[in-house]
């Protein structure tokens, strides 16, 4: 019997003008949806191909010094699905020793043309929580309300039937007509992109697909239990349908808005002048350890540099200096470069305050969005899609880690205290001053005094090259062996227990209000 | 009272409610981080000023433009739009977003303000007030009764328009006053005659917004037979305008209209660079810190203009290519009436992509004018050899000068004359729009037949 309802129903929808124009809203928006976001994410793959090889190119290096590699991470696949914030962060970072990675930057936090900021974009997600709960609300505002109106709600009620089955029976039926829509759409978007050349997916992304698909079935059915618990609890189809559209356009247009609004004026959080004047004054001071350091140091015999390149974060490159150089070097780097890692410390906990007031606002806003199930799915999604704020702070966080891990490779194989730390020359033929003046003056001039006094001038020392000094004729040094960055893409539990507990919190109020649309069809007025 | 016009009032109010009381916290607190942030920046300058002039005109300043009071009315996304000029005497380079305005973490979002109300909430009540007011007539089948009066078709379907844009301001105006003297009380707005005006303006706009929409819910009341239909008709309007045209702009934008990419101008950029760097006469690159009459500064004055005037000819280029890009995106979400809205509130209030254009094209201006007095100032030095180099402190004057006699830049608002002037195009299209659709309506609603 149950199931003569549903199928009534279903037919009765299939026919039906809302079926039709839900059904062309839906095969119109859903491909052109589809579409712009594999635009968007073959631009994203595009800018990630060009960061990656500047980075690839940025890691030859000819001294360990200059070893400050750059992350890059690639586009989630799963961002056409959900993009989350994935387009307001960056994903490139850069290791240094003097500082601790603290938020990406990289092509994809901004937009080529920032004028275009003031223009958002809705991904698939969003068109679909506005869509699927429209439909889930059209097909159930009226389950009681109509049949009453019609009269027909007398007839069943005569029959043999249990009141709950005819409401089992109906919710049946709705299921019936839009679960074919919504796989429907699935499917279209996964032809799309099994079609699509610019994407390929993996195994584990066409199972999150399913899983997507799964909860956008429990957001639907949510919303088929608010229509059908309205239609239950009011007389007139068209009061029910009213009160419907607004709890919709409330919970997919307001609350979103309102959570974020309220959480960026109610939470306080510092702007990142101060941080970045708090970090500088850290870094003057580091400065000042260092000259203090480096003044009780010898003077060297020769300041001479011949070959210089300095990069950030202590990186340098260096080739025909005098040995005493060197050497005032090393120990600088000696002291300085555990200092520096030191001092990186010091700086996190101010940015570490920073970030935990940005995460403040966030979580303050997940919260108050939780009261819309269309974020709450929202959420659920762009977890699944590992586009969330989550997935970004465990990138940010392996990153911190490879860095620990890059610095204890680094003071285990004692790079610090190594001339290959800035140079690759070999210590054994590090000449003093003295002997570099001879040797490339040709024996012009026998000392570092004698050239300085007797009219030296720069042509006189080209006579003759010494080799070795020159660091672009070294070739780049093999880092196979050093502690490689690897991204995970293992699931994370996290994750996966983020992405349940939202479906959960869904699936359990849609039964809530199941039965409590029951117990009020139970005692509804028939006349 | 119907029970529409209840729940609509409630959310209304509710929403006016809480976006005001957001707005004067978060306006507030982004007043009190500019005041810091702006104290600590003429603190710098004047450190420069009163160290030497030249200091002072070749830095590379960041203009900050100042949060807006006006942005209760409609903050037309300012937050996400550039917002800082940068800017020394001898060019204005170019703009961006200053880091760290928005916190990345959080979803990009409208804020509750009256713009926001007026056109996402109260669009969809005024189509939830109208879409059965023909097809539930006819369903009912009163309509046929309507007609057998002595009243005109006409003067039905007019009455029955005027009647639902009336009943949505009277929706708005409790909201607006609530909302009104809130900011009168938390004194975080002065209510000046710019403010009066620029709440009239709103008000027109949003009447001409409501009557737009309204003609679009008459219409899907004609349309159909039924208030079922309608129903879907009018909300098929609404995701189209509200959701799909507005949010698609960004896909048109890239696709119809595409613009260099900023890697690609930089390598335009660098060719141009190296190709006068080879030019340059030798000698174009020494420079002495203690002499500023060495005598090579003033090839290496005219090498850094060179530099500076080749890449402002491909920046400048490239601004005007996002202009227009911007422009003509625009151009496509005319479509929908709550775009049109937007950018009719962006122009009364001075908001937006408008303030920064005026902004921009005022800093142009003022430029040359800065870099008149740094001339004149320097053409009083004797101790200046004159040469002009528009990135260093080697060969112009080295004195200092009272910060506050400089020229400094201070924005200055659009007159209300201009405003209207530009908000006028968006007016005109929008009362186009509600007449052809409204005629439209009326059209199909003569040829009813009600049997």
């Amino acid at each position: 019997m149950i199931l003569k309802i549903a199928l009534k129903d279903f037919y009765n929808n299939l026919v039906s003008s809302r079926f039709v124009i839900g059904f062309l809203l839906c095969l119109f928006l859903i491909p052109f949806t589809m579409i712009v976001s594999i635009n968007d994410y073959q631009s994203q793959m595009k800018a990630y191909e060009t960061e990656f090889k500047q980075a690839e190119e940025n890691n030859h290096i000819r001294v360990y010094s200059e070893y400050r590699p750059e992350i890059v991470k690639a586009p989630e696949p799963l961002s056409i699905f959900s993009r989350g914030i994935s387009h307001q962060v960056g994903n490139k970072v850069r290791i240094l020793f003097g500082e601790k990675p603290m938020t990406a930057t990289g092509k994809t936090a901004v937009r080529d043309n920032p004028l275009l900021n003031s223009f958002f974009s809705l991904d698939f997600t969003s068109v679909l929580a506005i869509i699927m709960s429209l439909l889930a609300l059209l097909f159930s505002y009226d389950a009681c309300t109509g049949e009453r109106e019609q009269g027909t709600l007398k007839l069943l009620m005569v029959s043999s039937l249990g009141s709950w089955k005819i409401l089992l029976g109906k919710i049946v039926g709705a299921v019936l007509t839009l679960l074919p829509v919504i796989l429907f759409c699935y499917i279209i978007c996964s032809l799309i992109i099994l079609f699509h050349p610019a994407v390929a997916f993996s195994t584990a992304e066409w199972l999150s697909i399913v899983a997507l698909f799964g909860i956008s079935i429990v957001y639907f059915v949510f919303f088929l239990a608010v229509g059908l618990l309205i239609s239950t609890r009011l007389r007139s189809s068209v009061t029910s349908i009213i009160v419907c559209l607004f709890i919709w356009v409330s919970t997919v247009f307001v609350i979103p808005n309102m959570a974020v609004y309220g959480a960026q004026s109610f939470v306080q959080r510092d702007t990142e002048e101060n941080l970045r004047f708090a970090l500088s004054d850290l870094d003057q001071k580091f400065r000042s350890e260092e000259d203090a350091y480096a003044n009780t140091l010898p003077a060297p015999d020769w300041w001479m540099h011949f070959n210089l390149s300095g990069r950030i974060d202590g990186g340098a490159l260096m080739g025909g200096c005098a040995k005493s150089l060197y050497e005032r070097y090393r120990d600088l780097n000696t002291f300085r470069e555990p200092l520096r890692v030191e001092y990186a410390d010091k700086k996190w906990a101010l940015q570490k305050a920073y970030i935990d007031k940005l995460d403040k606002q966030r979580k303050f806003a997940e919260r108050l969005a939780l009261s819309s199930p269309s974020e709450l799915y929202r959420q659920a999604v762009s977890s699944l899609c590992k586009t969330d704020v989550p997935a970004q702070y465990r990138f940010l966080e392996k990153t911190r880690e490879y860095r620990e891990e890059l610095i204890g490779y680094y003071q285990d194989e004692g790079l610090f205290e190594s001339f290959n730390y800035f140079t690759r020359e070999d210590p054994k033929t590090f000449m003093t001053a003295d002997e570099i003046i001879i040797t490339r003056t040709g024996g012009d001039f026998k000392t570092l005094a004698d050239y300085n006094t007797n009219g030296g001038t720069w042509k006189s020392m080209d006579k003759v090259d010494i080799p070795g000094t020159n660091p672009y004729e070294y070739d780049f040094l093999d880092t196979s062996n050093m502690p490689q960055f690897h991204t995970s893409a293992g699931i994370d539990a996290k994750a996966v227990i983020s992405v349940l507990y939202r479906a959960a919190v869904l699936l359990i109020v849609s039964i809530l209000l199941f039965f409590l649309s029951f117990v009020s069809f139970t005692r509804y007025d028939v006349r | 009272m119907s029970l529409r016009l209840h729940l609509a009032l409630v959310l209304t109010l509710f929403v006016f409610v809480t976006g005001t009381v957001a707005f004067v916290a978060s306006h507030n607190m982004s007043l009190d981080q500019h005041g810091q942030f702006e104290s600590k920046h003429t603190e710098m300058r004047r450190e420069q000023a009163e160290n030497n002039l030249t200091q002072y005109a070749v830095y590379r300043d960041n203009y900050i433009l100042e949060p807006r009071g006006s942005s209760f009315l409609s903050d037309s996304r300012e937050k996400y739009l550039p917002n800082s000029l940068q800017v020394n005497a001898y060019n204005v380079f170019g703009f961006g977003v200053k880091p760290g305005s928005i916190n990345p973490y959080l979803q990009s979002f409208q804020e509750l303000n009256w713009a926001f109300i007026v056109s996402l909430i109260m669009g969809f009540i005024v189509l939830l007030l109208t879409f059965d007011t023909i097809s539930g007539e006819k369903q009912s089948r009163t309509l046929a009764l309507l007609f057998a009066n002595p009243v005109s078709r006409a003067s039905v379907l007019f009455g029955k328009y005027i009647s639902t844009i009336l009943s949505a301001l009277f929706i708005l105006a409790p909201g607006m006053c609530l909302s009104s003297i809130i900011l009168i009380l938390s004194g975080s707005v002065a209510f000046t005659g710019i403010t009066l005006f620029e709440i009239a303006g709103f008000m027109a706009a949003s009447v001409v917004y409501i009557s737009c929409v309204a003609a679009f819910g008459l219409l899907a009341s004609v349309l159909s037979k039924t208030p079922n239909v309608s129903l879907l008709f009018s909300l098929v309007f609404w995701i189209v305008f509200v959701a799909i045209i507005p949010n698609s702009a960004l896909f048109w934008s890239q696709t119809l209209f595409p613009i260099d990419s900023p890697e690609k101008v930089n390598a335009t950029v660098s060719a141009a660079r190296q190709e006068i760097n080879d030019s340059a006469p030798k000698g174009s690159w020494s420079s002495s810190r203690n002499n500023p009459f060495y005598p090579r500064h003033e090839l290496r004055a005219n090498n850094q203009t060179n530099l500076m005037n080749s890449e402002k000819r491909i920046r400048d280029a490239w601004y005007n290519d996002m202009f227009l890009q911007l422009d003509r995106t625009r151009y496509v979400t005319l479509l929908s009436p709550v775009s049109l809205f937007e950018y009719m509130c962006e122009a009364i209030v001075d908001g937006g992509y408008v303030r920064f254009r005026k902004n921009w094209d005022d800093m142009r201006k003022y430029q040359p004018q800065f870099l008149t007095y740094f001339k004149d100032k320097d053409a009083a030095d004797a101790d200046s050899p004159h040469w002009y180099n528009p990135y260093e402190n080697y060969s112009t004057t080295r004195k200092a000068v009272n910060f506050d006699e400089l020229p400094r830049y201070s924005e200055i608002r659009m007159p209300i004359s201009e405003r209207l002037a530009s908000a006028m195009m968006y007016l005109t299209i929008i009362i186009v729009y509600s007449v052809v659709i409204f005629m439209t309506s009326f059209m199909l609603f003569i040829r009813y037949d009600v049997r």
